[in-house]
């Protein structure tokens, strides 16, 4: 529906609130921005079904060719086979814990990759069915609610827990997504990119928020989409921090980063992931943490 | 259950057999420069255009390209050469039958090829099996007749494929396929009878991607190709990679580029530990020594 030119936002979902105007928002330890890495485990499907939904400029291969794309499949594929293990090893070797974004393809056909990533204590959040399949205005209701039903299950099914979290692929919602989501018992949501603190939403009477991501920091929007240079990339990833790092002191920041290990698990990038979280965790004042702790975190500060 | 097109198995990196290069080397590395030839009035047979721009012929574009047989390719030779770099070249293959002193110096200098399709203006995306299945044949012969050399692997023609092109590669004799971008490490691709790998090319170090889609300069091009090497060669201590730079003369070969060419290769081959091949003997070695280790590792996983 049109806007209506009166106060607040122009959809139901969270009330309009200046970062300006907020209280102090303070982390563990007296830190100044929480970091929460999440790492997009997804398939891009051979052929996705009729009727489905993918966004038209979906990265990989240099460029979507006709089918059957062999190059842009494969080239997503590497971040299960390859790309994954290494940012793993990067958070690790940093003290970062990992939130897994993990869509219903990959937890049912990548066992191996599942088990390694609840081995290694990452948080696995919701990411839909495919890639191929996101979330859009074209479902329906019932449709959306089984689409969410579904890939909440898959992940049950293959990990034994149900995510508190969520993520869509390419952030893709309809106008119901966060009731539903919250209706289906996750507790937060990080398709909604507007601010630089967790949010509460209003989707009925159980707490739901938004932990939101810094787009401009998306791997693929930045260096598939916008041709960043991997330095550029690495300087952007820094600068952020810094000024996160400033703002925050007086009320808390978060930075949420989207990391596919397709794209930044690359040999010729990883240096540079490598290198921004360094100097991210050698300069202090950052509480690295799953997107679970940190949203618990913010509902206990602003309870 | 397999994910469609279930032609290759789950792998993950950090769990399979380790690969030994000859002389213990740590990375394959192999040059794939692109002998192409577009066609000044191609048919459009409806799933990609190769001329978009213009009703044909589009003489801008035609010539850009053609600038890379004329020019570009001699002046790419001399860092080549310097450096000692035997090619695998991606080869259309009426290069051979169009440019006779072409065919001459990469002869003269013992490359290897794979095929690249008869002209980067045809594309497999339409052709029946047996339309394929004679592709192969022209493919093979025309490489036979010009060269001595038997053909052993291809890139499709612009990267196209069909849904049975492994099948009718392997069927013909072929035994590797490099539109997979999927590893750092060659892969067993499933086929019909007969063995076909992946031979990891490049979509990322490619000129074409980086020069011409992308924009980038060709600083940064060499920037990102040390860049790989330096995180393949570390990783290529414990298990051996495999890394590709693919080059084609219009791009590279440009009077303002060739120097950044130099600088890579300059880079990479003052290193030891790096085995200077071709995708044929990549092919042929990880066939010899890796492929039943593989595939025999990757039933055990996915048990």
């Amino acid at each position: 529906m049109p806007a209506q030119r009166t106060f607040g936002m122009d959809h139901p979902h969270h009330e309009w609130s200046p970062i300006i105007s907020r209280p102090a928002l303070r982390w563990p330890n007296g830190a100044a921005v929480a970091l929460c890495v999440v790492l997009v485990l997804e398939h891009m499907e051979w052929q996705a079904p009729d009727g489905s939904f993918q966004v038209a400029n979906l990265s990989g291969g240099s460029a979507p060719r006709a089918f059957p794309d062999y190059a842009r499949l494969s080239h997503r594929e590497y971040g299960h086979r390859v790309g994954i293990f290494r940012l793993l090893d990067l958070l690790d070797k940093h003290g970062i814990p990992a939130t897994i974004a993990m869509d219903a393809m990959t937890a049912e056909n990548y066992p191996y990759l599942v088990q390694h990533c609840i081995s290694r204590g990452c948080e696995i959040i919701g990411h839909g069915i495919s890639v191929s399949r996101t979330i859009s205005a074209n479902m329906s209701e019932d449709e959306e609610r089984g689409y969410i039903r579904s890939s909440i299950d898959s992940l049950i099914g293959a990990t034994g827990s149900a995510p508190q979290g969520w993520f869509g692929p390419e952030y893709g919602e309809s106008d119901r997504t966060p009731q539903l989501l919250a209706e289906a018992g996750i507790r937060y949501v990080c398709d909604w990119a507007n601010d630089e603190q967790p949010y509460p939403m209003t989707t009925g009477d159980t707490p739901f928020f938004a932990l939101p991501l810094l787009y401009e920091l998306d791997d693929v929007a930045s260096m598939a989409q916008r041709k960043v240079t991997v330095a550029d990339y690495q300087r952007r990833l820094t600068e952020s921090f810094d000024t996160l790092l400033e703002d925050g002191a007086s009320n808390g920041r978060v930075m949420a980063l989207n990391w596919h290990p397709w794209m930044v698990g690359q040999p010729f990038r990883v240096g540079a992931a490598d290198a921004a979280l360094g100097h991210m965790m050698r300069t202090g004042g950052v509480w690295a943490a799953t997107g679970s702790e940190i949203v618990e975190h913010f509902q206990s500060q602003t309870a | 259950m397999a994910l469609p097109p279930d032609r290759i198995d789950y792998l993950p990196i950090i769990d399979r057999p380790v690969i030994k290069w000859p002389n213990d080397a740590r990375v394959a590395l192999w040059i794939s420069p692109n002998v192409e030839h577009y066609e000044y009035q191609p048919i459009n047979e409806g799933v990609r255009d190769p001329w978009p721009r213009t009703p044909y012929p589009d003489v801008q574009q035609y010539t850009y390209r053609d600038y890379g047989n004329r020019v570009g390719f001699w002046r790419m030779l001399e860092p080549l050469d310097k450096h000692g770099i035997r090619c695998c070249v991606s080869l259309n293959l009426a290069v051979l039958e169009h440019f006779p002193e072409i065919a001459e110096a990469m002869v003269e200098r013992d490359y290897d090829f794979m095929s690249h399709g008869i002209y980067n203006t045809r594309y497999l995306y339409t052709c029946t099996e047996d339309e394929e299945r004679e592709f192969y044949r022209d493919c093979i012969d025309t490489l036979q007749r010009h060269t001595g050399k038997q053909l052993k692997g291809m890139l499709g023609p612009a990267i196209s494929g069909s849904v049975s092109t492994p099948d009718l590669m392997a069927e013909s004799g072929l035994i590797y396929h490099t539109d997979w971008f999927h590893d750092d490490q060659p892969t067993p691709i499933k086929v019909n009878s007969g063995k076909l790998v992946s031979v990891p090319y490049s979509i990322e170090l490619n000129d074409s991607s980086v020069l011409r889609d992308n924009h980038y300069t060709a600083e940064y091009f060499a920037d990102i190709c040390k860049a790989q090497f330096d995180q393949l060669y570390s990783e290529g201590a414990e298990s051996g990679r495999v890394m590709c730079i693919a080059l084609h003369p219009f791009l590279i070969g440009q009077p303002h580029r060739i120097k950044y060419l130099d600088d890579a290769l300059g880079y990479i081959m003052s290193h030891d530990g790096v085995w200077q091949t071709t995708a044929d003997e990549i092919a042929e070695y990880y066939i010899a020594n890796y492929y039943d280790q593989a595939v025999a590792h990757a039933a055990q996983l996915g048990r």
